[in-house]
């Protein structure tokens, strides 16, 4: 076992209150960016300019992350939170009516502005000054003492899937069951939709696909020791496989019906199978023993990491695909 | 030949329903039969547990051997077994009854079938997930399960309206969640622990910051819950949906939020019930129990009456917090989980029943129902029944509930709530009589020719309230032996 | 110049946290709702993770939280999304 990488608190957040003041400008500069980016996500008159602007400010969220030291949500927060939603909404969008992507002033309720601007700032007050006093002792020391026995070496892996693996679990069910939601509202959607129109992309996406898969892979192996795991690889593969279908891509005819439906549920049926598996060897739920932890957390990192790449390129797709035909399985 | 071990059947109890959603989803074949199996072998886990619970009392397991505050706990307790029982009734009934009515509904009917199951399944997990959780955070990732796969069952029906109920319901819950969540940052703020009992030994009822995370906590949940004046979603979701659903939803789902604000307010944040936080919730229980019954009233839609009356009914559950205040809280404690089970049982019976009474009279206003006569009698046996276990005469459950709420009311001398309590009785008589009396004295004809009904439409709601009606005389024997709540001296 | 440890992060919490609460509130486009739902947690998320810092070692719990819930709201959008484009189809 290597010994756990030693805590470093260098920072904005911590400590004696010694910062520099570059990185006090640095962090005010992007916070207040990302306020007004917020703002503009929510009320900018052109709806197109919403989108655009809460996609900015996902991306500054991702800096923001990086400042606080936890490079495991950057990652997450540019693929999935930037990323992903950004294309979704993108792609909601383009399936509005067009008039209904408002270049009009959105409505707001007819409430004068007064009342709502002293409730605002007083509640923003109020949470600013209480959070201000949380002690926030935290569980750091906990898990570091626990780590020895976790069979992984990141403490945020660590975490996810084996202290609070059972947390973990109920959220890729929470994410097969938004697949499911979606395609219980109907068919396939983008499928009858034009594909972007730039002639270079087939080509590029064709070059660029062996590389996506190739870092999902590093990002799953790299997840037992350092920023990385299996969720941002997931994401990273859904990229590759949106790109794929943006540039004219379909789902392959072989692949549709029950070979996609496996891929989808995989993640969460590895994560059950070695839970309930589990159960009936050590008679406790979850309860790796430590010399096979490293192996068994392994195998629910590849299959969720794959699963989750799949699931969300089916929420990007919004709908089953289906036969050409319109029969569907 | 021994039941299995209390941590086995928790386990079974919340992995089995995510396991055959996902085979079901995956597979696509044979819907009906897996999920009956799966239903019943649920239900006899419920079964078995409570059995176990009765002998041994509450037990704590620790998922993956870690203990608090890092790992996370499932706490087994009396009242929670209660709620897991119900939900495998409502849930067997309630896949019964949709096995049975997709059959014959014109339409996409197997994509109906392939869908609906594997959906019911996945709330049914994330609601026993609910019932044994005993971590902020968990909870959280369980209310997403059980209200996503929610919203997913209301868009089944997918005319406007339901779509447009969906997307207020999701609206809605999201909103409860993100200020849950908020509540969980405070209190890990605080004390950097999510398990219940870390909280609750660690928990300084006099701090700024805890008490800003309780109100979060607090609202998030009522949300969830429908509480006045956060009700506005539920009506046309539990209106609109298909019958199973809204008996689920109905019964299960906004009862399983409440059931956490009895948790934590009788649990954790025990110390924190004052009298003003107690009085507060209790009026917006009773601006709930008014207008829920008021407008119950006033529908012409029999399943929009039903659901204005589950607003009502929640109303009347809130009535606890005030009577926990001071004294012995066991007893309202008792009532409160009691009145749920009631609630559950009487109103998806109640919700299965409209289904049939709507499909045999090929109509949803009241004033157009058939009567009783033919098949459709035993839809409205089930109505009545239903109707007395949600009034409470005796010796329903309902009964049971609200005679332990009233004799605490008294012994308090609360006689503010006690006058409350009686008017919420009454409403309910009035809205449910009204039904009955339009309906039966005023049948219509019905469509010719009448449309089947099928043992499974009319089985599984009568059962349901037969149940609810003969549990209530085991009721007066349950007791949250050990249940680990905080008793309060009178006065202190 | 010196300020109490995580002071700008907090304030950007509570901050996005308003905005998010109040265009969920007053906005009738339910897209804008959806996006100032995502604002006000992205606020939440922000004011676990900046807590995770104060101690005396790094804590990864509220880190695996909010991946947990960047996860969640993600899969909840997409929903929301769906229902959106649904809804807009079926407008009389």
């Amino acid at each position: 076992m290597r010994a756990p990488p030693s805590p470093t608190a260098s920072d904005p957040g911590n400590g004696d209150g010694l910062m520099h003041p570059v990185e006090i400008t640095f962090d005010a500069l992007l916070l207040f960016s990302m306020v007004v980016l917020a703002w503009q996500g929510v009320h900018a008159r052109n709806m197109f300019r919403a989108v655009v602007s809460f996609i900015m400010f996902g991306l500054l969220t991702a800096v923001a992350w990086v400042r606080l030291e936890a490079p495991d949500i950057a990652l997450a927060e540019a693929s999935l939170g930037a990323g992903l939603t950004g294309a979704l909404l993108l792609a909601t969008l383009g399936r509005l009516a067009p008039e209904r992507r408002g270049a009009r002033r959105p409505k707001v309720v007819k409430l004068s502005t007064l009342p709502w601007l002293t409730m605002g700032l007083a509640g923003t007050t109020v949470l600013l000054a209480v959070t201000l006093t949380l002690p926030a002792p935290g569980l750091g020391e906990a898990v570091l003492a626990a780590m020895p026995a976790a069979g992984v070496d990141s403490p945020v892996t660590a975490v996810l899937l084996n202290f609070r693996a059972w947390d973990t679990l109920l959220e890729i069910g929470v994410m097969l069951l938004a697949v499911i939601a979606l395609w219980s509202l109907g068919q396939d959607v983008l499928a009858s939709k034009p594909r972007l129109p730039a002639p270079a992309l087939p080509a590029l996406v064709r070059l660029l696909f062996p590389l996506f898969v190739l870092s999902t892979f590093y990002l799953l192996w790299r997840g037992g020791h350092g920023p990385g795991g299996a969720f941002p690889a997931g994401a990273l593969l859904a990229a590759g496989l949106v790109l794929a279908l943006l540039a004219g891509a379909q789902v392959p005819e072989r692949m549709r019906g029950a070979p996609l439906r496996w891929a989808l549920g995989a993640g969460l049926f590895a994560f059950l199978v070695v839970a309930v598996g589990l159960m009936w060897a050590v008679g406790t739920f979850f309860a790796y023993p430590p010399q096979h932890a490293s192996i068994l957390i392994a195998i629910i990192e590849i299959a969720a990491g794959l699963s989750i790449g799949v699931m969300l390129t089916a929420l990007f797709l919004g709908g089953e695909p289906t036969d050409i035909k319109g029969g569907g399985k | 030949m021994s039941l299995p071990s209390t941590a086995m059947l928790v386990v079974i109890l919340v992995t089995l329903p995510l396991a055959a959603a996902t085979l079901l989803f995956a597979s696509g074949r044979q819907p009906r039969t897996l999920t009956l199996a799966a239903a019943l072998l649920l239900t006899f886990a419920a079964l078995a547990l409570g059995f176990n619970v009765h002998l041994e009392g509450v037990s704590v397991h620790r998922i993956g051997g870690w203990a608090a505050p890092l790992g996370i706990h499932w706490q087994v307790t009396p009242s929670g077994t209660v709620m897991l029982l119900v939900t495998a009734l409502v849930g067997l009934a309630g896949a019964v009854y949709g096995a049975g009515y997709f059959l014959h509904r014109p339409g996409p009917e197997g994509r109906m079938a392939r869908v609906f199951m594997p959906l019911w399944l996945f709330a049914w997990g994330g609601l026993n997930a609910l019932f044994v959780a005993a971590d902020l955070f968990n909870l959280y990732v369980a209310l997403e399960v059980m209200t996503l796969a929610s919203v997913a069952l209301v868009a089944l029906s997918a005319r406007r309206m339901a779509l447009q109920a969906a997307m207020r319901y999701l609206l809605a819950g999201l909103f409860g969640s993100m200020i849950y969540l908020l509540g969980v940052a405070l209190l890990y703020g605080q004390y950097g622990v999510l398990d219940f009992d870390a909280l609750a030994a660690m928990l300084d009822v006099e701090d700024a910051g805890s008490r800003a995370g309780a109100v979060a906590l607090t609202v998030g949940l009522l949300a969830k819950a429908a509480i006045f004046p956060l009700h506005f979603w539920l009506p046309g979701a539990h209106g609109r949906a298909e019958p199973p659903v809204s008996a689920l939803l109905s019964g299960l789902v906004v009862a399983a939020a409440f059931y956490l604000l009895l948790r934590l307010w009788f649990g954790p944040l025990a110390g924190m019930l004052t009298f003003g936080a107690g009085t507060l919730l209790g009026v917006l229980g009773a601006g709930a129990l008014l207008w829920g019954g008021v407008l119950a009233l006033l529908q012409r839609r029999l399943k929009m009456l039903v659901a204005y009356s589950t607003v009502s009914q929640f109303g009347f559950a809130m009535l606890v917090f005030p009577l926990a205040i001071s004294g012995n809280r066991e007893p309202v404690l008792a009532g409160g989980t009691l009145l749920l089970a009631n609630h559950a049982l009487a109103k998806a019976a109640l919700f299965l029943a409209a289904g049939t009474l709507v499909r045999a009279s090929g109509s949803e206003r009241i004033g157009q129902l058939v009567g009783f006569s033919g098949r459709a009698r035993w839809a409205w046996l089930a109505v009545i029944l239903a109707s007395a276990a949600l009034i409470g005469l005796p010796p329903t459950l309902g009964f049971s509930a609200k005679w332990l709420l009233l004799q605490t009311a008294v012994s308090q001398g609360a006689w503010w709530w006690l006058g409350i309590m009686l008017a919420g009785t009454l409403l309910t008589f009035a809205y449910l009589g009204r039904l009955l009396e339009l309906a039966l004295l005023d049948p219509a004809p019905g469509p010719s020719p009448p449309p089947v009904l099928t043992p499974a439409l009319l089985v599984p709601a009568l059962l349901l309230a037969l149940l609810a009606c003969a549990s209530g005389v085991w009721a007066f024997d349950f007791e949250l032996d050990g249940e680990t709540f905080v008793r309060l001296e009178p006065g202190s | 110049m010196s300020l109490p440890p995580g002071t700008l992060f907090l304030l950007a919490s509570a901050l996005l946290f308003a905005i998010g609460a109040h265009g969920l509130v007053t906005c009738r486009h339910l897209l804008r709702k959806v996006l100032a739902l995502n604002v006000a947690t992205t606020g939440v998320f922000l004011l676990l993770v900046t807590l995770g810092r104060s101690g005396t070692a790094v804590d990864p719990v509220p880190h695996a939280m909010v991946l947990t819930g960047i996860v969640v709201a993600l899969s909840t959008t997409a929903v929301a999304l769906g229902l959106i484009v649904r809804l807009e189809r079926r407008r009389p």
